[in-house]
């Protein structure tokens, strides 16, 4: 069982093969691609979904939160990288294990707690819980449980944005079960036909549920469904965020001017189960270590000491002070309000 | 001004024109709609005069469809989509009832979308282009549902729908179309959902009802006024939810009598709904009990003499009238 900080943040001293060194010149870093800041950045934002989810995970099983707790470890460089070379008016629709997407759009730690604490003050105001959550003022659509119900909603955001003047791209995030439904079907060769710029992130997380691709899909690779809409698909590791960012940004400077749907396959593993009432017992220990060498948060700390962009210390203390944060917005939600019973049937409908 | 009068189908017609005359944020898509204009031609002409980013045909999708009107209502434009039939609606009930019916709920963001839906029978059209799913479309919280009888409500209550910030499910009678025309006033009204009009006056029963089978219960009230001078009072409902339970109640203190009538199936229909109103809030007002005459729990069927058999008409309405009136 992959359990709960299994992904030290320590550099295992793999192989640096020849690295190249920082150039403080230009404060770019020609083997990573990248300021140390942007870096750090992705880093930070990884970190903080890993060290909140964590907590929830702790709070789900002292029965503090109620209902679900859905995690994404191991999943966290997608949301990251996508956000990192995205534009204000872009619009995202975050799937199950998509908390990066959120913190990559600016919510804030304490709202996430809140929302799967279902407080008064929370996105959803205790409407909804845990992974369902989105801020349409940060470009982004809240989920519903629906696999693929939410692909075509971000491909209409992203025409109306066009229409009204705003150089919007979508990015629609999906596992690889979520490609079994007609939604997904439907939604992608609706933004195949009319070119709309949306990149319908496949996250092939290798499990749907309990699910293995072999009992999912027939064909070799979900990119291969590409072919068959007629538009352009890309494979990525989904566990190097800065490979995953250098292919995002390329794509996306390409849609935004010469608009067209894309089908990006990113290659991931779910290190938990579906969700925390899930031992994953179905999935065989060895697969789950050997990608556990490939944590993403592993993955990029190892690439930016070899880079020499930063030090071990460096990192280890922007972990601390990562996990200070989450702490701190922890205990504010704790002392956030639950909803009023009184307030049940406020906002089934708009007026206005 | 004009003399002619206009059918249901036209005046659905000119509230779509006039829509997309008037507001650039309207935008109107779904199958065939464009150049074709329609299945039934209510587009018609509407891509010619207004372009084709404005007017659109779509892929044969409707998640996609209800989905994009749903991303698109919440990015400032009012999308206007057209199921075919109202019957390949429920493909895509998710779309509507745990997507657009919930959202303003989960996260307070308005989506004012309009869904046009052709329904009913009464023309053959066997079990899959004539079903009647309005107590679906209710079951569902966040949606509201107008379901209008005559060209002049239909062409003021598309407006009304148009510019309301909700999800609203408006249901076209396809036997209305081109079977029932008026003069249009020049004032369009009502400009709000949720308010029944009394088509015609009586103080022994009231038909509550809805749609082409307001135009039926017409033709039985006066069936039975000519047999037994009977005064039966037709309630159209026009908007389901919200719903005029105002109006309603009033009738049934003016009456006293009470027969439900829709042509959508019995268990369920939301016929029980008014039933279940009537009894909760004016059991003491009546002198017989409640009754209902709607489509049997079958299917729609396919043969003329199974769907005569199948729909409510006038003859089966003045029938129980006479019953009801005899109680």
């Amino acid at each position: 069982m992959y359990s709960v900080g299994c992904f030290p943040l320590v550099n295992r001293g793999l192989p640096r093969g020849g690295a190249l060194a920082y150039s403080p010149r230009d404060g770019m870093n020609p083997q990573t691609d990248i300021t140390k800041d942007a870096a750090l950045a992705l880093l930070r934002v990884m970190l903080l979904a890993r060290r909140i989810e964590e907590r929830l995970i702790r709070l789900y099983h002292q029965g503090r939160i109620f209902g679900g707790v859905y995690c994404g470890f191991g999943q966290e460089a997608i949301g990251t990288a996508t956000t990192a070379v995205a534009s204000a008016d872009d619009l995202f629709a975050p799937c199950i294990r998509d908390m990066t997407v959120h913190l990559g759009r600016g919510t804030p730690p304490r709202d996430i707690f809140r929302q799967f604490l279902g407080r008064a003050n929370g996105p959803t105001r205790g409407r909804d819980g845990n992974i369902h959550y989105g801020e349409l003022h940060r470009g982004v659509f809240a989920f519903i449980s629906h696999l693929g119900a939410m692909l075509p909603v971000v491909t209409g955001g992203v025409m109306a944005r066009r229409r009204l003047g705003r150089p919007a791209v979508g990015f629609a995030y999906i596992g690889d079960g979520g490609t079994s439904t007609g939604d997904f079907h439907e939604a992608v060769n609706f933004a195949a036909v009319f070119e709309v710029p949306v990149i319908f992130v496949v996250e092939n997380n290798q499990f749907a549920y309990s699910t293995p691709n072999a009992h999912q899909f027939r064909c070799k690779d979900l990119v291969d469904r590409a072919v068959g809409y007629g538009i352009q698909g890309v494979k990525a590791d989904g566990n190097d965020v800065l490979e995953l960012r250098a292919t995002v940004a390329a794509l996306v400077e390409e849609i935004r001017e010469k608009p067209r749907a894309v089908l990006l396959v990113c290659e991931t593993m779910r290190m938990r189960g579906h969700g925390e009432h899930d031992d994953a017992s179905y999935v065989p220990r060895e697969l789950l270590a050997a990608w556990e060498q490939r944590c993403p948060i592993r993955v990029l700390r190892e690439k930016l000491v070899a880079a020499t962009l930063a030090s071990e210390a460096e990192l280890d203390a922007l972990d601390t002070a990562v996990q200070a944060e989450i702490n701190e917005a922890f205990q504010q939600a704790l002392g956030d309000p639950a909803p009023s019973p009184s307030t049940l049937m406020e906002g089934v409908y708009a007026v206005g | 001004m004009p003399s002619a009068e206009t059918t249901f189908l036209e005046a659905i017609r000119q509230a779509l024109q006039r829509l997309l005359r008037e507001r650039s944020d309207v935008v109107m898509f779904g199958q065939d709609i464009g150049a074709f204009g329609g299945a039934f031609k209510v587009t018609a002409g509407l891509q010619k005069e207004f372009g084709a980013d404005r007017v659109f045909d779509t892929p044969i999708s409707e998640s996609a469809i209800l989905g994009a009107a749903l991303g698109m209502a919440t990015m400032g434009l009012r999308p206007v989509v057209e199921m075919q039939f109202s019957d390949f609606a429920m493909t895509a009930v998710h779309q509507l009832l745990n997507n657009a019916g919930t959202l303003h709920y989960r996260t307070g963001v308005a989506a004012p979308l309009v869904v046009r839906a052709p329904c009913g029978g009464g023309f053959a059209g066997g079990p899959f282009h004539s079903e009647e799913l309005e107590a679906f479309f209710c079951h569902m919280p966040g949606l509201k549902v107008v379901y209008p009888a005559f060209p002049a409500d239909a062409r003021a209550l598309l407006l009304a729908a148009t510019l309301d910030p909700n999800p609203v499910v408006f249901l076209e009678n396809k036997y209305l179309y081109r079977h029932v025309k008026e003069w249009l006033p020049a004032e369009w009204g009502p400009t709000t959902l949720g308010t029944a009009r009394v088509c015609r006056p009586g103080s022994d029963a009231v038909v509550l009802t809805y749609g082409a089978m307001v135009h039926e219960a017409l033709r039985a009230a006066e069936l039975v006024h000519a047999e037994d001078g009977g005064e039966v009072m037709v309630l159209d409902l026009r908007s389901l939810k919200p719903l005029d339970t105002d109006s309603i109640l009033a009738a049934v203190a003016a009456t006293n009598r009470v027969l439900i009538v829709h042509e959508g199936w019995h268990t369920g229909g939301f016929g029980a709904e008014i039933a279940a109103l009537v009894a909760e809030r004016a059991f003491h007002l009546l002198d017989a009990p409640i009754w209902r005459l709607t489509a049997p729990d079958c299917p729609v069927p396919f043969a003329q003499e199974l769907e005569k058999a199948y729909r409510p008409n006038a003859a089966k309405i003045r029938d129980a009238l006479l019953e009801l009136l005899e109680h």
